[in-house]
């Protein structure tokens, strides 16, 4: 019952209401600061899809969400982390497993932010490109390539190859050249 | 095809995304979001940076190795291999969705097109009616070009049509003479000014112009739909 004070074995339950009370608006923003970083993974992923149509707007803010990610989702572990220690004390049962379940989010946000599924998981970069003859390349003569000639030099990138690596970082002739597709 | 150097950095740059199924890159030095087919930054510390292209071919690999003796090949990654598309990839990809669409046009969004952005225009050829003429004699711009295609009957080129900066271009003949495929110095086409004839390189192999090089255009093979979205200001042949 509100104001009336019932006193157990050795804590005032008045006592428990108001220390749990006190501790609900630290909670609130562990909560958000979790969602903020959650956000900084979430976001991108859901604007910037394959298959899916980008605006520019979204695209843009999407881009920018991306770029301060991996800081933005670092100070909120932080302040998750603060908060909730802060708070501690004046939290029970259920409010302590929600500030824990929060830090866990605000951290997992903040490793996803800065991991990059185009490369980890859907195609893998090349690092460091090897060429070889026209003799020692198993290619059929019919295949495609992407061609460049610089300076009397010239490389051919086989398309079958780069249409998954997408991008490949090279020098020709002294000349930095990033070949695509 | 980008030189991958601007504002005196030497970019190193990885996938990093996709807007409307042309892939976006990042590079390491500054985090800057680029676009794959304009080469332009759109995010990031250096947006609106644009990347110098470079001039590059698709071309048959048995046209390009008779081209370049001395030419090296990318080297395939052992444990990425088995992800390389297949030999039909084309023809799936061609049934794949696409997320835009430009129904106005006439034009299928998969329908694959040889784009060229030159002398302040772009304009797109369907490759299937470059394959068919062969030769096609157009303007870009203003200026007159050549679409040509290889002895291979698959590989194509662009190239600026006049043979002296400021003369009118002449006009062109395809060779109706059976072309051997193999031979990369095979007359394809002459000019009608000089009676000089031209193999795929653009570079006169007889005649006049002996020796001469037309100068090459850059173009891209690329879909519709794509080409259309990042030139909405393209003009089609439809002659």
């Amino acid at each position: 019952m509100p104001g009336v004070c019932v006193r157990t074995a050795r804590i005032c339950y008045c006592d428990q209401m108001q220390w749990s009370r006190a501790a609900r608006w630290p909670l609130v923003f562990v909560a958000a600061a979790a969602l903020v970083s959650l956000a900084c993974v979430a976001y991108p992923l859901y604007v910037i899809r394959p298959f899916r149509q980008q605006g520019a707007r979204e695209l843009s803010a999407a881009l920018f969400v991306l770029q301060i990610g991996p800081w933005l989702s670092t100070v909120c572990v932080l302040a998750c982390v603060a908060l909730a220690v802060y708070a501690w004390r004046r939290m029970r049962g259920w409010m302590r497993a929600a500030a824990v379940l929060s830090v866990v989010v605000a951290a997992a946000g903040a490793i996803l932010a800065r991991f990059n599924p185009y490369e980890r998981m859907m195609f893998h970069p090349i690092r460091g490109p090897q060429f070889e003859s026209a003799n020692e390349a198993h290619i059929d003569s019919r295949d495609m390539v992407l061609a460049v000639r610089l300076n009397h030099a010239s490389h051919a990138y086989p398309i079958r190859a780069i249409a998954y690596h997408h991008v490949v970082n090279d020098t020709l002739a002294g000349v930095p050249i990033v070949a695509t597709y | 095809m980008w030189k991958r150097f601007a504002k005196g950095i030497t970019f190193t740059f990885h996938l990093a995304g996709i807007n409307n199924q042309n892939f976006l890159m990042r590079d390491d030095e500054t985090g800057t979001y680029w676009q794959q087919i304009s080469g332009r930054a759109i995010s990031g510390p250096l947006a609106g940076t644009e990347l110098d292209p470079v001039y590059s071919d698709e071309l048959t690999f048995g046209l390009w190795r008779r081209e370049e003796p001395q030419g090296t090949v990318l080297k395939p990654v052992k444990q990425d291999a088995g992800n390389y598309e297949s030999r039909n990839w084309e023809a799936q990809v061609a049934r794949a969705p696409t997320v835009l669409d430009f129904p106005a046009s006439g034009i299928g969004s998969r329908e694959l097109m040889l784009g060229v952005t030159a002398f302040d225009a772009s304009r797109a050829y369907p490759v299937s009616r470059v394959l068919s003429e062969k030769l096609i004699e157009d303007r870009v711009g203003g200026e007159p070009i050549l679409l040509v295609v290889g002895p291979d009957e698959t590989s194509m080129r662009v190239f600026r049509a006049r043979l002296q900066a400021g003369a009118p271009a002449p006009e062109y003949y395809r060779q109706t003479a059976h072309v051997d495929g193999t031979d990369v110095r095979a007359p394809l086409f002459m000019d009608a000014a000089t009676g000089s004839q031209w193999a795929f390189s653009g570079c006169a192999v007889s005649g006049k112009m002996a020796g001469k090089c037309l100068e090459p255009v850059l173009a891209l093979k690329d879909y519709w739909f794509d080409w259309r979205n990042y030139h909405p200001d393209t003009t089609v042949f439809r002659r």
